[in-house]
């Protein structure tokens, strides 16, 4: 091996090592952020309470999750959530798959653009009237208030996800179908949906995902049975330095799920959004 | 420009000093309900909601509500979330026209005349009169006249009855002081020195905590107003008095406390922060309610217990008073199970729990009888500085409909002292900023 | 929330027969019509409310105008406009440049990389509510880790969301954290796209990694950039868990932004007349800048 090799060599592995430590560095924020939540659930009040902190204890404890449980209905919400953000997703993907299609063929735009409106708009906006509305009409005390207002969340997604994905399909098995006297509805359900399973999961569960973490509609709306988890954990906080551990642990119990489905559905997010290209 | 001398509405004094020899004599009840002739079981087998605010009084019916369930077999679904979150759903939920429970508190200093204009209370004097919904032996006379007087509403109804009625006082900790060779401040001035020769943030001992966050800290510079003699609003002249210059002496005062004795981020505490950096030994003083000493005195949440002392609010330059805040419980006007719900009342306001209330240190005592009780558990100071505290009570915040805007804006004049603004501009902006907010009120 | 952007394959066919394309909208009518009543209806009632007196519980009476010109001379208002802006500000251009920054990173192939990638992206999809609750414990100024971790490095405890001058910078810290992957999502898909020949000659003339950075990489991608800054810009304005849960709005004002000033008039005092007023002008501050943005974005687009 001559000097100029060798030279080409040592800075391919300068490269690498660079390019490793870039990656620790942009991973460890995450990293250390849960880990330490995970600390935080997992020790005593008095390990919680101590400075300099303390990372890793000597005991650790179930005690914060049991006083979870204990203090409210945590199980009853993890239903209620449940409920709300698949009622509101299946809603979601019953209208907007359809309608991400049509969009998407007949190269309406503008439509789209429509649906931006709904992401622009301040929550809170939809809040005061539906309440009153919700209220007028006696559901106040149901989920059902909860699954409608969730569709201003998951309704978007879905048709947005949808859009991208149907302009990446080409056209030409359905042109064809439709040339032999198929109707367009026959050549949606039959030829184009069931190929756009990835694109319906990807949208499915960015909408589940999304309604999951959704707060501000919750605490307004939701009433002490029909809570979702993070109304429940905000309803745990108050700064008292004695109750950390069970803070700490319900925020885990409640961000959990989400972060398991991430674990799930990273890879198709990413491949969607690289494929074809993003250009809208 | 006058002010508002107020009758304290405190105690009736004479009543309990008699009370001592009378009423060890009479009618104490064992805790146990006498199986007289009122129907407990009435109502066997509803289930009601109660939605009151996380607080010892709360701890203390949770403690004992299956024995409220086995007596009346009606079902109790309780929640007492912080109380924050907890007044802003109540009112949400009232709003409504449907809200989600039967039973719930309401904090008078705040919410007294809001729930009046709303008549989202029911007035209980129909079923308090009514003898087969009220057992013959809760004995309305028993409670304290302050405590009524706060209850009854300015047209006659009474929408709640008295669970806790709080004075403001001086923790003080007794073993800092020692330290130090201090005793217990009975004035303003004293008070400071204190905190000033305490206060040594290097080692991380600080001489004095209380309520900084905004909202939650108007109720502090009122209570610090009362050593001034004056009131934050005269209901006759329907005037502002937040501009003038006792109020501004008290702001400064608060001002002084907080950014020159207090531990860092007391701007976001309200009392629970307070009292838990004061149970962690390491705050020389706290003036807030006497209802949160609980947790001081107890040994799996406080590091100072039996070093606790408790002082009445020490003399001011012109007065000596307590500023009296209080809670009442009271039944949903909407709701459909008012029967049951006003069993929960009645039984939340009787002279066992309350007794039990006073006697376990988790509340001052609404009723008379409950100073009588032979069970007294309690810290023995505490319950004398609560005595004393009431003779001197006058209540700390206006009777007026906008609290929640008036803690809002007073509450952000004070902690933008915090950051080195001037008292007496802080005060007189948010008075005219107030001002309009009040007129409309009044007139509506 | 978090869509990806509609995308458009380079070789799809034109629009289908025109005569299809009417029948294709009737897909879209369901989903329309559900639209117009859960987003066009409090729409509408919102513009109503906006023109009333009107509390909560209370009767109603026309004002037409009032509310807005209350507002225009409201010195709160106006604190939290800019409160908004700067926030916005510092929400957007941060995440935007680490986002960036970590897209060309993940854009190499490295071992591994989808494990890593997953966990950059963990922040972005947990739950804001609880991220928010573990990160006020952190920034408690006496037992909280982050005091800690800049003691070990000599720099004095700092009082993060108790103080008026650094609330705003520590809710950005968080926002920053949390948002930073989805600007990488977006440029990365833009990275994706970049064609290889440019890189090839570059190679060849002997360009550096920064060179071609700065020349080939940068001006192609600055319209997902946009695109991303866009997006930010939209969640950073209405930006609402986070500062709720860690400040609501204080220490006093200094973090209220115009979306905790709404919430405070309409559940915290019930005028709910004057915070659809609020409602309709925090709408069009938001699609001033949104419209700002792709204007920007038009101009920089290659074909």
């Amino acid at each position: 091996m001559d000097l100029s090799q060798f030279g080409w060599q040592v800075r391919h592995y300068v490269r690498r090592a660079g390019l490793a430590f870039a990656v620790a560095v942009m991973v460890s924020p995450a990293v250390l952020f849960f880990l330490w939540m995970l600390s935080l659930a997992f020790k005593t009040e008095v390990d919680n309470a101590a400075y300099p902190p303390v990372f890793i204890p000597d005991r650790l404890t179930f005690a914060n999750f049991e006083s979870v449980f204990k203090a409210s209905p945590f199980f009853q919400y993890f239903i209620n959530t449940v409920i709300v953000s698949g009622g509101a997703t299946a809603l979601a993907l019953l209208l907007g798959v359809p309608a991400g299609y049509g969009i998407s063929r007949a190269n309406a735009k503008g439509l789209a653009v429509g649906v931006l409106i709904a992401r622009i708009t301040p929550g809170l906006s939809y809040l005061i009237p539906l309440f009153i509305l919700f209220q007028f009409v006696g559901l106040t005390g149901t989920l059902w208030p909860l699954v409608i207002i969730h569709l201003v969340i998951t309704l978007p997604i879905v048709v947005w996800v949808m859009i991208g994905f149907f302009d990446t399909l080409p056209a030409q098995l359905e042109e064809a179908a439709i040339m032999d006297g198929c109707s367009e509805w026959q050549a949606f359900r039959y030829i184009a949906l069931p190929l756009s399973r990835p694109g319906i999961v990807v949208s499915a569960i960015l909408s589940v995902i999304f309604s999951w973490n959704n707060f501000i509609f919750g605490v307004v709306l939701a009433g002490r049975e029909t809570r979702t988890l993070p109304v429940a954990v905000y309803n745990v906080l108050s700064f008292d330095q004695l109750s950390w551990g069970p803070l700490a642990a319900a925020g885990l119990l409640v961000t959990l799920p989400v972060l398991i489905l991430t674990v799930f559905v990273q890879r198709d997010i990413v491949a969607g959004m690289t494929a074809g290209g993003v250009k809208n | 420009m006058s002010k508002q001398r107020n009758d304290p509405d405190s105690l009736d004094r004479r009543r309990l000093l008699q009370g001592g020899a009378a009423f060890a004599a009479e009618l104490w009840l064992p805790p146990v309900f006498a199986q007289g002739s009122f129907d407990w079981k009435k109502f066997k087998g509803e289930k009601i909601e109660v939605y009151l605010v996380k607080s010892p009084r709360a701890d203390l019916l949770t403690k004992y509500q299956k024995e409220f369930e086995d007596m009346t077999g009606i079902t109790v679904g309780f929640e007492a979330p912080p109380e924050q979150q907890q007044r802003q759903k109540q009112v949400i939920d009232f709003t409504s026209g449907k809200p989600g429970f039967d039973v719930t508190s309401t904090a008078w200093h705040v919410q007294k005349r809001l729930f009046a204009k709303g008549k989202w209370l029911e007035d209980l004097r129909p079923m308090i009169a009514d003898p087969t919904l009220t057992s013959p032996d809760f004995d309305m006379p028993d409670f304290l006249k302050a405590g009524m007087t706060y209850s009854t509403q300015a047209d006659g109804r009474v929408d709640s009855l008295p669970l806790n009625i709080d004075y403001f006082m001086l923790y003080w900790n007794k073993q800092l002081f020692a330290d130090k060779g201090l005793k217990e401040p009975q004035t303003y001035d004293e008070m400071v020195a204190a905190a000033k020769a305490i206060h040594d943030p290097k080692n991380g001992v600080y001489g004095f905590v209380n309520r900084g966050l905004k909202n939650a800290n108007v109720v502090t510079w009122t209570a610090l107003l009362l050593g001034w003699d004056q009131l934050t609003y005269d209901p006759k002249q329907q005037k502002l008095l937040t501009d003038t210059p006792d109020a501004i002496a008290a702001a400064a005062l608060y001002k002084q406390l907080n950014t020159e004795f207090a531990p860092p981020g007391v701007i976001g505490f309200n009392w629970m922060e307070s009292l838990s950096a004061f149970s962690q030994g390491k705050v020389g003083m706290w003036i807030d309610g006497v209802g949160w000493a609980p947790p001081l005195e107890d040994p799996t949440k406080s590091k100072i217990v039996g070093k606790v002392g408790y002082g009445v609010m020490p003399r001011g330059p012109k007065a000596r008073k307590a500023a009296v805040y209080g809670d009442g419980i009271g039944v949903a006007s909407t709701s459909k199970k008012k029967g049951p719900a006003w069993f929960y009342v009645q039984w939340a306001t009787g002279k066992v729990i309350q007794a039990r209330m006073l006697g376990e240190g988790m509340g001052s005592g609404v009723r008379q009888s409950s100073y009588q009780s032979k069970d007294i558990k309690a810290n023995r100071e505490w319950i004398n500085c609560m005595v004393e505290s009431a003779k001197i009570g006058v209540p700390g915040l206006p009777e007026i409909i906008p609290v929640t805007e008036f803690r809002d804006v007073f509450g952000i004049a004070l902690t933008n002292m915090f950051a080195g603004a001037d008292p007496a501009t802080e005060l007189k902006k948010a008075t005219i900023e107030f001002q309009p907010i009040l007129d409309k009120s009044e007139k509506t | 929330m978090s869509g990806s952007p509609a995308g458009r394959a380079l070789d799809a066919t034109p629009a289908m027969h025109e005569t299809h394309h009417r029948r294709y909208l009737r897909f879209a009518w369901p989903a329309l019509a559900v639209s117009l009543a859960v987003i066009l209806f409090p729409w509408l009632f919102t513009l109503f409310m906006s023109v009333q007196d009107w509390k909560v519980g209370q009767d109603h009476a026309f004002t037409g105008l009032e509310n807005y010109l209350l507002l225009a001379r409201d010195q709160r208002f106006r604190e939290a406009i800019l409160h908004t802006l700067w926030f916005t500000l510092l929400a957007v251009l941060l995440p935007v440049v680490f986002g960036t920054a970590a897209a060309v990173i993940f854009h190499q192939r490295f071992p591994l990389r989808g494990f890593f990638r997953g966990i950059f992206m963990m922040p972005m999809m947990a739950t804001p509510v609880a991220i928010a609750v573990v990160w006020t414990m952190m920034f408690n100024p006496q037992i909280g880790v982050l005091n800690y971790l800049l003691s070990l490095v000599g720099i004095a405890p700092q009082m993060w969301v108790f103080h008026q001058d650094t609330v705003i910078p520590s809710l950005v810290l968080v926002e920053v954290w949390q948002w930073t992957p989805l600007v990488m999502l977006i440029v990365l898909g833009g990275l994706s796209a970049l064609p290889t020949e440019p890189y090839e000659s570059a190679i060849i003339d002997g360009a550096g990694w920064w060179q071609m950075f700065r020349h080939i990489t940068y001006p192609l991608v600055l319209p997902f950039i946009i695109v991303a800054a866009i997006v930010r810009g939209i969640d950073a304005l209405k930006a609402f868990d986070t500062i709720f849960v860690i400040s609501q709005g204080g220490p006093g004002t200094a973090s209220e932004t115009i979306n905790m000033y709404l919430y405070l008039q309409a559940f915290a005092f019930y005028k709910v007349g004057f915070a659809s007023a609020v409602v309709v002008v925090f709408f069009v501050l938001i699609l001033a800048l949104t419209l700002v943005l792709l204007w920007m974005r038009e101009r920089t687009k290659w074909t």
